[in-house]
């Protein structure tokens, strides 16, 4: 065997497992598709913004030409370009009239650079969806089963925020919550005695705002409030794989990196029940290697771990490793986004703050919590951000030369948006395929992808729209508008569901530890292996999965069960 | 850099002749000097021409004059558009930014009998107030665009960021709720 355990992928949750299992003494290599990254060398961090290539913008040629789809996810930017595939190179495909936005990077640290940061904890209400609505199978676990796992990498990761003592939204182990700014507090307050059920509270994020001895140890410091945060940070202040896990990893000496390593399958051990070998081609070479160990994590992401598998065919598994159920690349969901509304406050234009706060606030799920009380199943929460409006406004409103110069010395009025997050229900014919008669430029069969909303995410979009303008309109605010038109999915960046966890092989793929139900040596920790959506950011939950799975993947390789 | 004002004096009788003659007749042929392919465009040097970036100069000055802060010409505003047209903007952006520059030319010549850069200062402000209310209450969206750039330009500049506006690398801190008397003037990002 060359390494104890192979990572496939970078990313949060490859980074979390690579992390576990090196400081459990496992030889670990991590295998990362993309190029290289050094943390804190090649960010672009500290470019002022005329420093800034084209003042932030990326050529409008280059854009339509090669990132079509990156391109529309807000952080996109000059100085972010290399966090994105070009899609001219990494083509998937969709049905025409079915669009899917799938929004990645190839690059060490994977998405975990670009990441919005926001953390919350799924609730049992969640955990307990599937069973009681009979939308999706069972979750093998609940939220018990998570919770030490939350406080573990909350503890690490560095998760500012406020306790609020919800259900809905499990408190945590947090530092300093950054403040509400003066318009959020008045809108808390209103929002908050109109409707006791909700609740406004700073965004929960990744960022030290209280770093520990363990943070300042692995070179990490605490948040400056730049909000540059997608270019990466070279104060380490927001967790990435690059600024926490892999520092950490490689401080054990157990971690081997190898990078332009793309996965192209797994080859399966029908007598062993193992996984016996992982086939690799160079990103760069198009050279084929492989690689043993005893055990495998696949954190590729959601939909290339299902490519993966779904490669991965043999005697055993014709449909894929792992794939007894059928279930790979299927129950894909995402968040329901491009959901809430905008609107502008007359008041407070005496008020200000200073910094550039790299969260907004959070708005958790109140609908169908003790009881069924919409026209839907599930629910939605709000990420809100609100500010003075700036120089920008000065294109859109009447004037020029000295007035107009004047005007914009001073902020604009405050405006405020609620952005909707809502719960997608795991559906069959959400699915990732692969065509077989088509291959991308290193020989691997081109991903279909097929993902549509349904009259579930139809109606919490309504509501979400009718609630968001109703809170804005109660708190005073003007110019209310919807946010626009429900996004394609994979919009929200929050992909997940292609190898689901449950109790029966014949309907889930992985276990309760994230370890397939037919392979013994192999585990999947990215969001393919969540059972539902929740109406969260799931990242967190990731990490706490992630953790979980290498302890006890550790456990049993400890106790010679793999 | 930009240049001064006077040096481009010997093109402007040329220019009041060529223009001044065909808009007589109201042709849209008239632009001679402004008639070229953006499609050939690729370095800086050929985003405008002499004239037009001349105009250029003028008009972005207007909109954003120097007062007790530099001004567009000052934080090098125009020769900042020129770079962004000839490295960000795509064929049919600079076509279009040309074709704002010549309508405001065209406008100059109906409304006041002669070129922009002929007119006098405060009939320039005149000039530009009008053309920006009407194009911002046609919803005209070359000119928004437009205007867009020089503002970017001009207030993500060192000098519209730091002297016109307030800009920290690294503020270091959050202070969630002030009075903006003790803050003082915009953040410019």
């Amino acid at each position: 065997m060359d390494f104890d355990a192979i990572v496939v992928g970078s990313g949060i949750s490859g980074g979390w497992v690579a992390k576990e299992l090196c400081e459990r003494g496992l030889k670990t290599l991590l295998l990362e598709r993309g190029r290289h990254i050094d943390h804190k060398v090649d960010y672009l961090d500290f470019a002022t913004p005329w420093d800034l290539p084209n003042r932030g913008m990326v050529p409008e040629d280059e854009r339509a030409e090669h990132y079509a789809i990156q391109s529309t996810n807000h952080a996109f930017s000059s100085g972010t370009k290399q966090w994105w595939v070009r899609d001219s190179e990494h083509p998937y495909d969709t049905p025409v009239d079915r669009p899917f936005s799938w929004i990645r990077g190839y690059h060490l640290g994977g998405r975990s650079i670009t990441w919005g940061r926001q953390t919350y904890r799924l609730s049992d209400y969640d955990f307990n969806a599937n069973k009681l609505d009979g939308h999706g199978v069972d979750w093998p676990i609940r939220y018990a089963d998570i919770s030490p796992w939350y406080d573990r990498v909350e503890r690490f990761a560095g998760i500012s925020g406020a306790n609020e003592g919800l259900e809905q939204l499990p408190d945590g182990q947090f530092m300093a919550p950054l403040g509400l700014n003066c318009l959020e507090l008045a809108f808390k307050h209103k929002t908050e005695a109109d409707h006791p059920a909700r609740r406004v509270t700073v965004g929960r994020c990744a960022h030290l705002t209280e770093p520990t001895e363990e943070h300042i140890a692995l070179g990490r410091g605490p948040c400056q409030l730049r909000n540059v945060c997608e270019r990466g940070c070279g104060y380490g202040a927001y967790f990435s794989s690059l600024s926490a896990t892999l520092p950490a990893a490689q401080k054990t000496g157990n971690l081997t990196i190898v990078t332009d390593a793309i996965v192209e399958r797994l080859d399966y051990d029908a007598a062993k029940r193992r996984v016996s070998n992982v086939r690799v081609i160079h990103a760069k070479t198009g050279q084929g290697s492989s690689y043993q160990a005893r055990v495998v994590f696949l954190c590729a992401s959601t939909i290339a771990s299902a490519q993966i598998l779904l490669t991965s065919r043999s005697e055993h598994f014709p449909g894929g490793l792992a794939n007894r159920s059928d279930a790979v690349g299927r129950y894909l969901m995402d968040h329901v986004v491009g959901i809430g509304a905008t609107g502008t406050h007359p008041g407070f234009l005496d008020r200000y703050y200073y910094g550039r706060r790299p969260t907004g606030f959070y708005l958790p799920r109140y609908v169908n919590l003790t009881r069924q009380d919409a026209d839907f199943v599930r629910g939605f929460g709000f990420q809100g951000y609100s500010g003075r409006s700036g120089w920008h406004r000065g294109a859109e409103e009447v004037g020029v030369g000295a007035e107009l110069k004047q005007r914009l010395r001073g902020p604009g009025r405050w405006d405020m948006r609620l952005v909707g997050f809502g719960e997608m229900l795991p559906r069959a014919d959400n699915r990732v395929t692969l065509d077989a008669g088509r291959k991308d430029k290193w020989g691997l069969l081109r991903i279909n992808i097929d993902c549509t909303h349904g009259e579930n995410e139809r109606r919490v979009a309504e509501r979400a729209n009718r609630d968001a303008a109703q809170m804005l309109a109660a708190a005073g605010f003007e110019n209310i508008m919807p946010l626009g038109n429900v996004s394609p999915p994979g919009q929200a960046v929050h992909e997940m569901g292609t190898a689901r966890m449950g109790h029966d092989p014949a309907s889930s793929v992985l276990n309760r530890y994230n370890q397939a139900h037919d392979v013994a040596n192999l585990f999947i920790t990215d969001g393919s292996c969540m059972t539902s959506s929740g109406s969260v950011n799931p990242s967190l939950t990731y990490m706490a999965l992630s953790a979980r799975a290498a302890n006890h993947a550790a456990d049993l390789l400890g106790s010679g069960d793999i | 850099m930009s240049e001064p004002e006077s040096s481009n004096h010997a093109n402007l009788n040329r220019r009041a002749l060529l223009l001044g003659a065909v808009f007589l007749v109201g042709g849209s042929a008239a632009l001679l000097r402004f008639t070229r392919d953006p499609q050939k465009q690729s370095d800086a040097g050929a985003v405008f021409s002499p004239d037009e970036f001349a105009l250029l100069e003028q008009v972005t000055e207007v909109m954003i004059p120097a007062t007790d802060t530099p001004g567009a010409l000052g934080a090098g505003v125009p020769a900042m558009l020129r770079q962004l047209l000839a490295d960000w903007g795509s064929a049919d952006t600079r076509s279009a930014m040309i074709g704002v520059l010549q309508a405001i030319e065209k406008r100059a010549w109906s409304k006041f009998g002669g070129g922009f850069l002929e007119l006098a200062g405060e009939r320039r402000v005149e000039l530009m107030r009008g053309y920006d209310e009407q194009a911002i209450a046609t919803r005209d969206l070359a000119y928004g665009r437009f205007k867009y750039l020089v503002l970017l330009a001009y207030y993500h500049s060192e000098v519209g960021a730091t002297q016109e506006l307030r800009y920290e690398l690294v503020p270091g801190a959050w202070r969630s709720c002030l009075p903006l008397a003790e803050v003082g003037r915009a953040s410019a990002v």
